[in-house]
């Protein structure tokens, strides 16, 4: 069939449906049916499906023509998803079209959720089109005879591609493909990717920077213009809006008007905790929305979740209140208003949820901003500007992540084993391994089989052994299944389900929360009240409650610095406020009664002001910088800045950061005369002493914890199954402390401190920081109480410490013991 | 530097290490040391470093080197898992090691008594001496005094400051105490202490009253 017939197949489906393809649907079938790979940059709920599913199905017709009447057997093609809750509606758009073609393709869903009856039926027979998450991908690259499974696939489509990009499950990604470019003759990949600021490079890293498929291949954008408007709610009475916080909850009443203007509002929030909270309070305080009312967050149970996407669908719901589960996926033709409680951490993902109202081509999307604490209006007013420019963030991607490539090497021996050189050409062309050299090549090799660099004739080490055909496999069935439960766990902390005594399943809840519980307690989950009975293996039970409680269960939310263009728009909003009213944004000129309050005994910095503040009170001595660089750069110069004052004088301090600035907070005065008379500012040795800030706080300990599991060096046991596992499990604690001691040439090791500095702290933007700030004024004030300004950073609770004072000084100095 | 306490009128000295010495029987007290733990990870695919296995026995070599004891008593999981090649390196340090050396039993010592009997080395419950009940598992028994492991004490610390610290302990109640996890590679679990409570802190190469 040529491809005119082939799209007039596709014309057709589209007449019947009273739809016209966009361009960029054509474009990608285009490029597609030419053999070609591919990123399309498409937003959610654009018909980004229909611009890949329908090529897929079309090239099956071109190459089996009797496909109404035959069925040819097999896997044809792969979609991946970052997100399992996602997979029905892809299948859903797929099955359509598989249907209303007349072929007689079928379409599975493989993900952690499939039962395992489900599972063995695909081992024997694959669905032609398969729906996957990037895990379940792996878990089938480790099943003897992968390759024949794989032969016929013709394409691979990896979508949300940016919300993997910048994470070790990309990488995860970038490795599979690399092994499906081989055994796949005929295959296309192509991406689905939101806006970012680095859309090129996420294609390179997708096809492989040096690869005949970059070469071959296309970038597709969907140009739909779409107005966007951001609408601050701003407090009404600025002189009680609070300096700190991070529910909103003050600005309740003023969402209402907003949910009972429109059809369908979707308020979200940062946090599933968040979430949860809002959902209660608009309840308690307006229970005439009952039943029009719901919560959709990443722990609520499937079902639920499905029911909420179907209501919204229906019109049946007046407001949804959800977290980032909501971002992707799932088109919502009938919302109208989206409100973002807080600061959204990120343009992209503004733009994302704003882009979730008035769904139709060419209608305004409106967005409303809720600001929790007064700060976050000079965000709001910034983040307009932002939206204007599209002032997107870029993701960074990983590069030499050896755990990633541990995980998959042994991956690769649990099935049907793997030759090295075969290997090492397949990775030396992914993005994340372009640079490994074949010193580090070997050394990961012998990791694998010796557990070291060098045999000793004690060691009882096994994992991988070395065939005498020089073919690297798995021969224990323990470590095999071991492996196999491992690959899942590259994000998060163990979960554990929650359920009614009965049976019935209501969600998951991180287990650091559950462990907090003594039977008897009550706590909100899901919008229900619950009381928690015991734990049983990896579950909870509870029963319902009527008792009234606080108790939340707090999930910790990704925390996004602002990008270096968001952060000269923070600085221009800010500096704003010395102009006359008239010529202010609403959301400046409202904040006035705070400046004024900040002018009591500091000031509100102009562009040529560099503001130091600092002050006692009861927890301590603080010490606050205000950059307005964003919360990486702060980072990495609270952890600079640190170091170097301790070399004039032992310290021991926790740093806070958040956007505007940092905090160092110490047990004695830090004399910032001396900071500025010794210029700790300076750039010069800038790279040197940020590697060695590192060693004094914990930074790289806490990313060695990722690397330690995913590498297979803690096992953390088997999820769900509830199988203990405890002779085997230590903390990644206990062996960066080995590690530090005795192997601190491992690459495992080095990696938690090149990661740390390449991905935590981005060192480029420090340095221009830095450079800034040396042609400032500073201005440093000792203030009698804390200022506005400095509220959110000392309330913040998460703190980095460092001290490189001795143990025993220390201790003398601490007054009470304290446990919990 | 070891720290000296005082408990019916016999003198205990508490070493950094996480042992104990008890002068006038010449008997060092040590608990769970678990042996054979890097060896056991590292047979089942988890490749902690090698050199992380001498270490145990540098330490031992260390305390026994400081108080030149008349005798070891180990107060349980010595060895963590079941027999592996560890073993060997333990055969070689009891033989070199002119001590008489006791065990009793641990949760984790699965190791057959005869390997312990091999080597001359007697395995008990527990026991007690002149007033004091040696035991792995914490135990309250009337008239007695207990020095117990098991649990791996730690202590959590605040100050000015919002400045915390976790350190591994000696906790001594008012009939018991119990040690410290001696081993390299063990985890702790935090106590909270009460008024009659009495903690000493292992602080780099300090033992410190907190």
């Amino acid at each position: 069939m040529t491809r005119k017939e082939l799209f007039h197949i596709a014309q057709n489906w589209f007449d019947r449906q009273g739809w016209k393809p966009f361009a960029f649907q054509k474009e990608s079938w285009t490029a597609f049916l030419q053999g070609k790979h591919g990123l399309l940059n498409a937003p959610t709920g654009s018909g980004k499906t229909y611009a890949l599913w329908f090529p897929i199905v079309l090239n099956y017709i071109k190459n089996n023509p009797d496909y109404k009447t035959k069925h040819k057997k097999g896997l044809k093609a792969i979609w991946i998803t970052p997100l399992r809750a996602l997979s029905q509606e892809i299948k859903q758009s797929a099955e359509r079209i598989t249907k209303d073609l007349d072929t007689q393709m079928t379409v599975g869903i493989r993900t952690g959720d499939t039962s395992t009856k489900e599972r063995s039926r695909q081992k024997t027979a694959m669905p032609d089109l398969l729906i996957t998450t990037p895990e379940s991908l792996q878990l089938l690259l480790s099943s003897k005879g992968y390759d024949k499974v794989f032969k016929d696939c013709s394409a691979i489509v990896v979508d949300e591609w940016h919300e993997l990009l910048g994470t070790k499950r990309g990488v995860q990604m970038e490795l599979g493909l690399s092994r499906l470019k081989t055994i796949c003759p005929d295959l296309r990949i192509w991406g689905i990717s939101a806006t970012i600021g680095n859309l090129e490079q996420a294609r390179e890293v997708l096809l492989g920077p040096t690869s005949e498929a970059l070469q071959n291949s296309v970038l597709v954008k969907a140009k739909l213009n779409k107005k966007i408007t951001v609408k601050s709610i701003i407090p009404k009475q600025m002189e009680t809006f609070p300096w700190r916080g991070h529910l909103g909850l003050h600005l309740l009443e003023d969402a209402v008007p907003i949910i009972n203007n429109s059809k369908t509002t979707l308020l979200f929030t940062n946090t599933r905790s968040q979430c949860e909270i809002w959902f209660q309070k608009i309840l308690e305080k307006h229970p005439e929305y009952a039943g029009e009312l719901a919560m959709h967050h990443g722990s609520v149970n499937k079902e639920t979740r499905i029911w909420v996407e179907q209501a919204i669908r229906n019109e049946s719901l007046k407001a949804v209140v959800c977290t980032s589960s909501l971002d992707l996926g799932v088109d919502f033709a009938p919302v109208e208003t989206v409100v973002q409680i807080g600061g959204p951490k990120g343009v992209a993902r503004f733009l994302q949820r704003a882009g979730r109202s008035g769904h139709r081509p060419g209608k305004e999307s409106i967005i409303h901003f809720l600001p929790t604490h007064a700060m976050e209006l000079i965000e709001a007013s910034a983040m307009q500007q932002a939206v204007k420019k599209e002032a997107v963030e870029d993701r960074i991607p990983y590069l030499n992540s050896y755990d990633v490539l541990l995980q998959y090497l042994t991956t690769l021996a649990v099935s049907d084993g793997f030759y090295p050189h075969e290997i090492y050409t397949e990775i030396k062309h992914t993005f994340c391994y372009q640079g490994i050299t074949e010193d580090e090549w070997q050394w990961l090799l012998n990791f694998l089989v010796m557990g070291s660099q060098s045999l000793k004739t004690y060691d009882e080490y096994q994992k991988v052994e070395v065939g005498t055909d020089g073919k690297f496999k798995v021969n224990n069935r323990g470590i095999a299944m071991r492996h196999r439960f491992q690959i899942g766990t590259i994000v998060g902390d163990a979960v554990v389900a929650v359920r009614y005594q009965k049976g019935g399943y209501i969600g998951s809840i991180e287990e650091y929360f559950i462990s907090k519980l003594t039977p008897g307690d009550v706590f909100t989950f899901a919008g229900r009240n619950l009381e928690f009975i015991r734990i049983k293996g990896m579950q909870a039970h509870v029963r319902n409650s009527n008792k009234r409680t606080n108790k939340v269960p707090s999930w910790m939310g990704g925390r996004l610095s602002f990008s270096a263009q968001m952060s000269e728009l923070l600085r221009q909003e800010l500096y704003t406020a010395e102009w006359e009213p008239a010529k202010q944004s609403d959301e400046i000129r409202s904040l006035a009664p705070m400046f004024a309050k900040q002018r009591e005994e500091s000031i509100v910095p102009k562009p040529d002001e560099f503001l130091i503040e600092t002050f006692k009170t009861r927890d301590g001595y603080h010490h606050i910088f205000y950059p307005f660089e964003g919360r990486a750069v702060h980072e990495a110069m609270s952890s600079l800045l640190s170091y170097r004052i301790s070399l004039l004088s032992p310290i021991t301090c926790s740093l806070a950061f958040n956007d505007y600035g940092f905090e160092m907070l110490s047990d004695k005065p830090i004399d910032i005369q001396q900071v500025l008379d010794n210029d700790l500012f300076s750039t010069d040795y800038m790279l040197s002493d940020l590697q060695k800030s590192l060693n004094s706080n914990e930074m790289a300990r806490r990313k060695f914890r990722d690397i330690a599991v995913i590498s297979g060096m803690v096992f953390t046991g088997y999820p769900d199954k509830g199988i203990k596992m405890k002779h085997l499990q230590s903390s990644s604690q206990l062996l960066f402390d080995v590690f530090k001691d005795f192997e601190p040439d491992n690459l495992l090791y080095q990696q938690a401190f090149t990661e740390t500095f390449e991905h935590q702290l981005e060192e480029g933007r420090l340095r221009m920081a830095l450079e800034r700030i040396a042609e400032q004024e500073i201005v440093w004030k000792q203030c009698k109480n804390p200022t506005p300004f400095s509220f959110p950073l000392i309330t913040d609770r998460l703190r980095e410490k460092l001290s490189n004072e001795k143990l025993a000084d220390r201790i003398k100095r601490m007054t009470k013991i304290l446990m919990k | 530097m070891p720290h000296s306490i005082q408990i019916k009128n016999q003198e205990f000295q508490l070493h950094p290490t996480g042992g104990i010495f008890w002068v006038e029987k010449s008997m060092l007290l040590i608990s769970d040391v678990h042996l054979g733990k890097v060896a056991h990870f590292r047979k089942f695919g988890a490749a902690v470093p090698q050199k992380a296995i001498h270490k145990n026995f540098i330490l031992l070599d260390e305390i026994v080197n400081a108080f030149q004891p008349f005798q070891i008593c180990f107060l349980g999981d010595l060895f963590h898992s079941s027999l592996n090649k560890e073993w060997q390196l333990f055969e070689n340090w009891v033989q070199k090691t002119p001590t008489e050396i006791i065990l009793v039993a641990g949760n984790h010592d699965i190791i057959a008594t005869e390997k312990f009997e091999a080597l001359t080395i007697p395995l008990f419950q527990e026991l007690s001496i002149d007033g004091f009940l040696l035991t792995h598992h914490p135990e309250e028994r009337e008239n007695f005094f207990n020095f117990c492991g098991h649990i791996h004490p730690a202590i959590q610390m605040q100050g000015f400051g919002r400045q915390r610290l976790k350190l591994p302990c000696f906790f001594k109640k008012r009939h018991q105490l119990i040690l410290p996890a001696f081993g390299e590679f063990t985890g702790t679990f935090v106590l909270e202490p009460t008024k009659e409570d009495e903690v000493f802190a292992i602080v780099e190469d300090e033992v410190v009253k907190v």
